[in-house]
């Protein structure tokens, strides 16, 4: 027996199965995250300007106290997403230490830019540096890699990996950091300010510009794509008008839309009282709308078909009629995909809107072309940052409802 | 029950069904039999208008099913399919309760048919009320699918092809369970299947379709007889028809009844009760004895089942 038990314990290290292979994105997250704790180092986190129109220099970071702190932590959690990482299951904590880390990065930032123009000329204007911006994105893209990984490793559809858990960390904190002064001293913080008013009416405009456009969208493609269910020659004219349509460069379809608008409000001027015109909101909101007809009618489309033949032949075979086939099968069946076609043209519908403002609908664009106009940067990135931002949490709040719809029975 | 009026349905320039007249007796269970293309799934989904003839007219207990609203003769009409079709996002009790709900029954009178049709069809109500399609095996879902067909006590049922993609031995056990309900409930059953063997252990009546026509229908027995079609013939095997034949008559039918004169011999194998010839036959290739004796005492010889046949 004593014998025998060398022999088994070389025959069980021999046969024992190999541990679970590291998906490739966790590989991928874990470069990207110790990229980012070298970046800012290596590229500078900060650059201050002696006032609002001569460019930024980058300046060290004053590596001490808070700041210091600061630093250490945003490298720690760095170095904690390249270690999670190496473990499938831990993917969710890394992805979540990626959202802490980059909120280390922030307050670093904030509390290096009040340090570093402490007593410097009150027009002095810090912003961040290229390292800090390569950082936060190289943040972003590990955390996108590690939801990627998280899907990969569960079976079956993988869910589109919006890195919901990294989104969860940082959104509350940057709304935390924001509200608590941190961020002040940057340069952004400070145009923020001065517009803030400004900046949140522009807000409001452009979430309702996108949403006025995915909801006119809706009224378009959700009675046309039930109508091409039956009639492959409606389907194939609808799918050809959308395609066609998603070909005219946007600012192209505003220009003519402009013309019949302006037209229109001619012929009845009582349209004018309702906001319909050449120019504004009409225009932009339905050329939004057209482009949100491809990704909406697909999405339809397809939700529409999951349903299998034979079910739909049990269906019909057990008498339900068109209606309560809709109802009870298609819908249920098919919410995923449509959910995944809503959140296309959501997301799409956000960022077209920012081009809303070239034909003087306002929105973020307004902001982003003024900043453009003036060469200011900080301008630019104030109306940019909030439609990146929209965009994200749209998307991951329908990839959350998408999940959450996914038809019991098939729940794995 | 059923009757068939000279149905005709094309598709293109093909008679899918070619002019069939056929009737099903109330209570009744025809099989209809032939090869794949063969128009026996286009007639059947005649019956709840699934396919509408382009001639010639299907009744429904006298009553022309033209005229009847597609939704509520389907409501009348159990459906059952090779692939069960079982709606996935549906727990089993909603799935068996789909036509009784379509009915407007209210939830106690559901609840327990649920029970009493998963009982009928042989699975435990508690352990299976509440599972998905997708927890089942092919043949629990098949019973589910019957259970389903089966849940607003509907007269007729419609069998396509349901136990083909079954595994022998389930296949099997699904037979012999179609049978115990086919006798406990007296519905009116028409049956497709590619599967001779099927075909004769369920029917009462057998119909053999070949290229949308009507070749062959009546008893098994009648349908095998020795002067059959040669495309009957061709179907069941020329080489097995008189052995697959043997199996459509009753041993009882064949025996002598048991005489003072020629007293029955003790020692001789005893046939179970509603035998049919085949299985004589065998027992006496099994026992290795021309002569086996039937339950009440009648004996079957070779030579009977040699004229019978």
């Amino acid at each position: 027996m004593a014998q025998a038990r060398p022999a088994t314990l070389a025959r069980d290290l021999a046969t024992r199965a190999p541990p679970p292979p590291v998906p490739r994105e966790a590989t991928a997250a874990a470069l990207l995250a110790a990229l980012a704790a070298s970046l800012p180092f290596l590229l500078g986190w900060l650059s201050i300007a002696a006032n609002r129109l001569v460019s930024p220099r980058p300046v060290s970071l004053p590596l001490h106290g808070g700041t210091g702190l600061g630093a250490a932590c945003f490298v720690l959690g760095c170095l904690g997403v390249a270690l999670l990482a190496r473990r499938r299951s831990l993917l969710p904590w890394a992805e979540v230490t990626a959202g802490l880390a980059l909120l280390a990065l922030l307050a670093t930032l904030g509390l290096g830019a009040g340090a570093a123009l402490d007593g410097g000329a009150r027009l002095a204007r810090a912003a961040p540096g290229a390292g800090f911006w390569l950082a936060a994105l190289s943040l972003l893209l590990s955390a996108g890699c590690c939801a990627a990984g998280r899907d990969a490793a569960r079976e079956g559809e993988a869910a589109g990996a919006t890195p919901t858990r990294f989104l969860a960390v940082a959104v509350p904190g940057i709304v935390l950091l924001v509200a608590s002064g941190v961020l002040d001293p940057l340069s952004l913080m400070r145009e923020a300010a001065s517009r803030g008013p400004e900046l949140q009416a522009a807000l409001w405009r452009h979430a309702l510009l996108a949403a006025g456009a995915l909801a006119l969208a809706g009224l378009v493609a959700v009675p046309l794509s039930l109508l091409a269910l039956r009639r492959p020659r409606l389907e194939a004219a609808l799918m050809a008008l959308a395609n066609g349509l998603q070909v005219v460069p946007s600012i192209a379809l505003f220009g003519l839309l402009m013309a019949p608008l302006a037209g229109l409000a001619a012929v009845w001027p009582a349209l004018r009282g309702w906001g319909i015109g050449g120019i504004g909101a009409a225009p932009a909101v339905i050329g939004i709308s057209a482009y949100l007809l491809l990704p909406l009618a697909a999405g339809l489309l397809s939700g529409l078909r999951q349903a299998p033949a034979d079910i739909l032949d049990a269906a019909r075979g057990q008498g339900m009629g068109e209606g309560a086939i809709l109802r009870h099968i298609r819908l249920p069946l098919g919410a995923g995909a449509m959910l995944g076609g809503l959140r296309t043209a959501a997301v799409q519908a956000v960022g077209l809107a920012t081009l809303a403002a070239l034909v003087g609908a306002g929105g973020l664009g307004a902001i982003v072309f003024q900043g453009i106009g003036q060469l200011a940067a900080d301008l630019i990135l104030l109306g940019v940052l909030p439609v990146v931002g929209l965009s994200l949490c749209i998307d991951a709040a329908l990839a959350a409802a998408q999940a959450a719809l996914a038809p019991a029975g098939r729940r794995g | 029950m059923i009757r068939f009026d000279r149905v005709t349905k094309r598709y293109g320039h093909r008679a899918v069904v070619d002019s069939v007249s056929l009737e099903v007796r109330k209570g009744g269970l025809c099989v209809l039999l032939g090869e794949s293309g063969s128009g026996k799934s286009t007639l059947m989904r005649m019956v709840n208008r699934m396919v509408e003839p382009d001639a010639g007219r299907v009744m429904l207990d006298g009553t022309d099913i033209a005229n009847v609203p597609p939704e509520s003769l389907r409501h009348g009409i159990g459906y059952v399919i090779q692939s069960v079709g079982l709606f996935p996002h549906w727990r089993v009790a909603d799935n068996i309760a789909t036509v009784p709900r379509l009915l407007g029954w209210d939830a106690a009178r559901v609840a327990s048919r649920v029970d009493a049709l998963l009982q009928l069809v042989g699975l435990p109500p508690e352990d299976f009320r509440a599972r998905y399609p997708h927890e089942l095996s092919g043949g629990q879902a098949q019973r589910i699918g019957l259970a389903r067909a089966l849940a607003a006590d509907p007269p007729v049922l419609l069998m396509d092809e349901p136990f083909s993609a079954l595994d022998p031995g389930i296949r099997r056990g699904l037979q012999v369970a179609l049978r115990r309900i086919h006798a406990e409930t007296a519905k009116t059953i028409l049956f497709v299947t590619h599967d001779v063997e099927e075909a004769l252990l369920l029917a009462d009546e057998l119909a053999v379709m070949q290229d949308g026509r009507l070749l062959a229908h009546g008893r098994p027995a009648e349908v095998l007889r020795r002067d059959a079609d040669p495309v009957v013939k061709r179907l069941f095997g020329e080489a097995t028809l008189a052995f697959h034949r043997l199996g459509t008559l009753r041993a009882a039918n064949a025996a002598r009844p048991a005489s003072a004169t020629q007293p029955a011999e003790a020692q001789l194998p005893i046939l179970p009760p509603d035998s049919n010839l085949k299985q004589a036959l065998m027992l006496m290739l099994e026992s290795g004895t021309d002569q086996v004796a039937l339950p009440g005492g009648a004996t079957l010889h070779l030579s009977d089942i040699l004229a019978a046949a």
